[in-house]
C-alpha cells in the first residue's frame, strides 16, 4: 500500500476554504428561512428545514460540478479544485439533513418501517406526473454517501483509481435523479415558473460549461502533426516551452508531456495517477514535476514519484533537431528512465 | 514567468487568491439572490396550525359513524338553535383513532357511541374545520357518563343525492394542520401512509378562488375506504357517491370499485369550468 495518501494534510489554506464553505452555507440558509418566514408567517419549521438544506445541496452541488470545467478553462481556478472534495462532503451532510428529516416528516410514526414507507406508498413507478420521486433522492443520496466516504485518497489507493473514477463520476447521474426528484416533486406542486426556470438556469450553465471545456480539449487532441520521420514527430519549437514548464501534445491517441528542465527536453504521459489531473499543465518543482491539480510530483527522467510515494507514468524519446522538437509516440513502461533530449 | 499553484502551498499564489476572492465575492451575492428568490416565492403556507404541545380536554357526544368524531355544543344560537362542531379524532402520528377508542371500550367495558363524554387530545384547525388527535399513551378518556343522550343531539342527517365531483383526496390530519403542505405531489406519500393508518381520509375541492369544500369518504356500506383509496390519493380525482350530510360535514358513500376515477391535471384545471363545488 503506499502511503501518498498522507500528502494531503490540513493546512492553513484548506482551513480557510473550510470557513468560506462554512459561512456561505450559513448566510443562505439564515437569508432562505428569514425570508421565507417573513413572507410566510403561517410557515412550519419542519419544511423551512426540509426546503432549506434541499435547496442549499442542489446549489453546492450546481457549484461543485462547474469547478471543473472552470478550472479547464482558467487555471485559475484550480485553488477550488483543489478543494472540491470538501464541498462535496459538505453537500452530502447538507443533503442528509434534507433527506433524513425528510423520511422522518414523511414515513415515520405510521404503520410501516419508514423504509419501506419510501418504496411502498406512492406505488405508481409506472406513471411520470405520479412517480415516486422520494425514491429518486434516496437513490442519489446512496451515490452521494459512498462518494463522501471515499474522498480521502486513502480510498484512492485502495479501491484504485479506475474503480474510484468511475464511483465519482456517479456525480452525473445523481444530478439527474436529483433534477428528476424536483421536476417530478415539488415543481408539480408549485405553480410560479420561476423555480423551472432557476432550475433549468443551472443546469444550462452546467451543459455550457462542460461543452465548453470539452470541445477545447477535443481540439487539442485533434491536433494533426505534418512532420514525422522514424516514429518521431515533430511537434513545436524549443522556445516554445518554458523552463520547468511544459507543453501537452496528443499523438496517435497518446497525451504526452514535454518538459523543458535544466537545459534539457523529457517527454512522459500527461495523465496524472492521481485523478488524471493534465501534468502538461503543471511545472517543475524542486526538480519533480508536480501536478497542478493536487500536487502529486514525478521525476522527469523516469516518470517515478519519489520516494516513499510509488506512482508510476510512462515515459517517451525526445529529440531535438536544429530548434525544433520531436517526440516518439511510442510509450516506455512506466517509470522507465529516459536520458532526455539536450538543445 | 506566470505564477503556479499547488495545492498543499500554504498559500496560493496572489495572482490565485486574487482572482479566488474575486469570484467568491461574485458568487455571494448570486447565493443571497437564489435564496431570496426561493424564500419568497414558495406557494402560500395554509393557515392550519397544529396545538402541538398543547392538549385540551373538549366534552361533547361521541359517534362511531361515519368516523370517530366528537360533537362538541357550545351552547344554541340567537334562533335557538343548538350550535355545535363536530370534530373527527385522528391517532398519534400516522394512525387512526379506532384502536384507540376501542381499547378504551374493551379495557373499560363500556361502549362509547352516542354517549356524553370528555376526551383529552391536541387539536388541529383549519378553514373551519377542526380535527383533535389523540394519543394512546394519554388519558384519552377524561370523563364518561353512561346516560343516553337527547335525540336534539342526534347528528341532523340529509341526503343530498348522488355526486359527482372532482377534487383531490388528503389525509384529513396532514392537511388540517399538521404539514405545510399537507396536499399534492410533495406530501403524496405521507398522505398515502396516513390513510393507510387509519386516519380518514377527505375530498377537497376548490373553485378558482381558492376556497374550498371539504368531503368524509367512507365506502357504500359506511365502513372505511382507507385501503381502495391508496391509489387514488393527492391526484385529481372525479368521485362518483351519495352525499349525506352529517351535521357540518358532508359524507361520501363512495363505491369501492368504481366511484372514484384519476382525472388528468388538465382537466381539473379547465378554464372556466371551475373544480366542482357544491354549496351546502
Ligand atoms: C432519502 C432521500 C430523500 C428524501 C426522502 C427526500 C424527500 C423530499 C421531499 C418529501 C421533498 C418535498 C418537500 C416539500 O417541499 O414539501 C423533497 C424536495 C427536494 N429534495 Fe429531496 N429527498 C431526498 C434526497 C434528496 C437529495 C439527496 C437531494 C440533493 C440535493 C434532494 C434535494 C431536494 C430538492 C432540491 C427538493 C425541492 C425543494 C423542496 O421542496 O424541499 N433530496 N425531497
Ligand atoms: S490529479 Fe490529483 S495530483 Fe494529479
Amino acid at each position: 500500500m503506499s502511503a501518498s495518501y498522507q500528502a494531503v494534510g490540513w493546512n492553513k489554506q484548506k482551513k480557510k476554504y473550510d470557513w468560506i464553505i462554512f459561512s456561505f452555507c450559513v448566510v443562505y440558509l439564515i437569508v432562505f428561512i428569514g425570508v421565507t418566514a417573513y413572507v410566510n408567517p403561517d410557515y412550519t419549521f419542519e419544511t423551512v428545514l426540509v426546503r432549506s438544506t434541499s435547496t442549499l445541496a442542489l446549489l453546492l452541488l450546481h457549484v461543485i460540478l462547474s469547478i471543473g470545467p472552470l478550472a479547464r478553462i482558467n487555471k485559475k481556478f484550480l485553488p477550488l479544485l483543489y478543494n472540491r472534495r470538501h464541498l462535496g462532503v459538505t453537500m452530502f451532510t447538507v443533503a442528509l439533513v434534507h433527506a433524513s428529516f425528510g423520511i422522518f416528516q414523511f414515513h415515520a410514526l405510521g404503520n410501516v418501517n419508514p423504509l419501506v414507507s419510501l418504496f411502498m406508498s406512492n406505488t405508481n413507478y409506472g406513471s411520470l406526473a405520479d412517480f415516486p420521486f422520494q425514491a429518486l433522492g434516496f437513490f442519489a443520496l446512496i451515490i452521494f454517501f459512498l462518494m463522501a466516504i471515499t474522498s480521502h485518497d486513502f480510498w484512492l489507493h485502495n479501491l484504485g483509481p479506475k474503480v474510484w473514477k468511475t464511483l465519482h463520476m456517479m456525480v452525473y447521474p445523481a444530478y439527474f435523479l436529483i433534477i428528476m426528484h424536483v421536476m417530478l416533486g415539488v415543481i408539480q406542486y408549485e405553480t410560479n415558473p420561476v423555480f423551472v426556470l432557476i432550475l433549468g438556469v443551472g443546469s444550462s450553465t452546467l451543459i455550457v460549461l462542460h461543452l465548453i471545456a470539452g470541445t477545447r480539449e477535443v481540439k487539442k487532441d485533434n491536433e494533426e502533426f505534418g512532420l514525422k520521420q522514424d516514429g518521431f514527430v515533430m511537434v513545436c519549437g524549443v522556445n516554445d516551452i518554458e523552463d520547468n514548464r511544459a507543453k501537452m501534445f496528443c499523438i496517435d491517441k497518446e497525451r504526452i508531456a514535454v518538459f523543458k528542465f535544466e537545459r534539457k527536453l523529457f517527454a512522459v504521459n500527461n495523465v496524472c495517477k492521481h485523478q488524471n489531473g493534465p501534468l502538461g499543465e503543471g511545472k517543475i518543482v524542486d526538480g519533480c514535476l508536480t501536478c497542478p491539480w493536487h500536487g502529486y510530483q514525478y521525476l522527469p527522467q523516469n516518470g517515478q514519484s519519489p520516494p516513499p510515494f510509488k506512482e508510476k507514468v510512462s515515459t517517451y524519446d525526445v529529440k531535438v533537431q536544429g530548434q525544433n522538437v520531436w517526440v516518439n509516440p511510442k510509450p516506455y513502461p512506466e517509470g522507465t528512465e529516459r536520458k532526455g533530449a539536450n538543445f | 514567468m506566470q505564477e503556479f499553484y499547488i495545492g498543499w502551498m500554504d498559500k496560493a499564489p496572489r495572482t490565485f487568491a486574487q482572482f479566488v476572492k474575486k469570484y467568491l465575492l461574485l458568487i455571494l451575492p448570486v447565493i443571497i439572490v437564489i435564496a431570496v428568490l426561493l424564500g419568497a416565492l414558495q406557494k402560500k403556507f395554509s393557515k392550519g396550525n397544529f396545538e402541538f404541545g398543547q392538549p385540551t380536554t373538549v366534552t361533547g357526544i361521541y359517534f362511531n359513524h361515519p368516523v370517530p368524531l366528537i360533537k362538541v355544543i357550545n351552547g344554541k344560537d340567537i334562533f335557538g338553535n343548538i350550535s355545535y362542531i363536530t370534530i373527527p379524532l385522528v391517532g398519534y402520528g400516522k394512525h387512526g383513532a379506532d384502536g384507540i377508542i376501542s381499547d378504551i371500550e374493551k379495557e373499560k367495558n363500556i361502549s362509547l357511541d352516542q354517549k356524553e363524554v370528555s376526551l383529552k387530545g391536541t387539536l388541529l384547525y383549519n378553514d373551519g374545520k377542526t380535527i383533535m388527535q389523540v394519543d394512546k399513551n394519554d388519558t384519552v378518556l377524561v370523563h364518561y357518563s353512561g346516560k343516553q343522550i337527547a335525540s336534539e343531539l342526534l347528528p341532523q342527517k340529509k341526503d343530498l343525492g348522488t355526486l359527482s365531483i372532482k377534487g383531490e383526496i388528503v389525509d384529513s390530519k396532514c392537511y388540517f394542520g399538521v404539514m405545510k403542505p399537507g396536499e399534492g405531489k410533495p406530501h403524496r406519500d405521507c398522505a398515502i401512509r396516513c390513510i393507510l393508518g387509519g386516519i380518514p381520509p377527505v375530498l377537497v375541492v376548490k373553485n378558482e378562488k381558492g376556497e374550498a369544500n371539504y368531503y368524509l369518504l367512507v365506502d357504500a356500506d359506511g365502513a372505511k375506504i382507507n385501503q381502495s383509496v391508496q391509489p387514488f390519493v393527492a391526484t385529481p380525482v372525479t368521485v362518483n357517491a351519495n352525499a349525506i350530510q352529517y351535521d357540518d360535514w358532508i359524507v361520501l358513500y363512495v363505491n369501492k370499485n368504481a366511484g372514484i376515477r384519476e382525472i388528468s391535471r388538465s382537466a381539473f384545471y379547465q378554464p372556466g369550468n371551475a373544480v366542482a363545488c357544491v354549496m351546502r
